[in-house]
């Protein structure tokens, strides 16, 4: 596996925060908003988050790896692709689209 | 090739002693100087220095470190290869290598506190807006939405007195 590319896998993803406050370069935000998730039998609804934007901005990350170890849900991983090589700075900044691991697009 | 390492503590009054005994043990290649910043030791603020020197065939290694408050005498007379390092680590934890080279290498003097000590506020930390101060309720720039009462994150490495409320 190379270590060229961080991959999100959304499903995964429970806008918990832990990556975007470990990073040490400040590379990642991320975007979500609180819903109630009433489930059969349950008393009270639940509070679940749902992401709503997730961005690395890779003209930043410096591919330390952080925000892979300490997601608890495995939403993050190492991927085969690669960022853009690019002249503009916006373009380094992906979001949940881009992010995708390879494969899966 | 295998590559044998060892490491060895000494107190500070035995730093040139040990390093001179390794030199001459044929630990001649100097690969690099360097600080450690320890924090709080039983109350003190100390800094580590380490010396990596190895065998000219790289076949075995020392590692001679030591704890240190803010001074040690220098070893650029057994090793003049380590005064470059020796400045930097003067200029990046604030220790002074006494009898070495005290002009600065790379900062103005007086420009504040040595910058790789973790007590050393990062002025653009504080300036640059945290991303990790975003919750689902608690937008990046501080805005909440919905009821969001938990109290607002600061970044790591910002003392609370530094960020207005």
């Amino acid at each position: 596996m190379k270590h060229s590319f961080i991959a999100l896998i959304e499903d995964k993803c429970t806008s918990c925060m832990l990556c975007v406050r470990e990073c040490p370069a400040w590379c990642i935000s991320l975007d979500s908003h609180t819903i109630d998730v009433t489930e059969e039998g349950a008393r009270r609804p639940r509070k679940v988050n749902v992401l709503d934007s997730f961005e690395i901005d890779y003209s930043l990350c410096m591919y330390c790896g952080v925000c892979i170890d300490v997601c608890p849900f495995d939403a993050l991983a190492w991927d085969e692709h690669r960022a853009l090589v690019t002249t503009n700075r916006e373009d380094m900044l992906l979001g949940i689209e881009e992010l995708g691991p390879s494969g899966s697009s | 090739m295998s590559r044998s390492f060892t490491w060895h503590q000494v107190e500070p009054k035995d730093w040139r002693d040990k390093i001179g005994e390794s030199r001459n043990a044929g630990f001649t290649f100097f690969d690099f100087l360097t600080g450690v910043d320890r924090e709080n030791v039983e109350g003190k603020q100390m800094c580590e220095v380490v010396v990596h020197l190895a065998k000219a065939d790289l076949s075995e290694s020392h590692f001679i470190s030591t704890q240190v408050l803010n001074e040690l005498p220098s070893i650029t007379d057994l090793i003049p290869a380590a005064q470059w390092h020796e400045r930097e680590c003067a200029e990046m934890f604030g220790v002074q290598f006494n009898g070495g080279n005290a002009k600065p290498l790379l900062r103005h003097e007086n420009l504040g506190r040595p910058p790789l000590l973790k007590s050393t506020v990062l002025a653009a930390r504080v300036l640059t807006p945290w991303p990790g101060g975003a919750e689902p309720e608690i937008k990046e720039d501080g805005r909440k939405v919905g009821n969001a009462s938990r109290r607002r994150q600061r970044p790591p490495g910002v003392p609370e007195n530094w960020l207005k409320p």
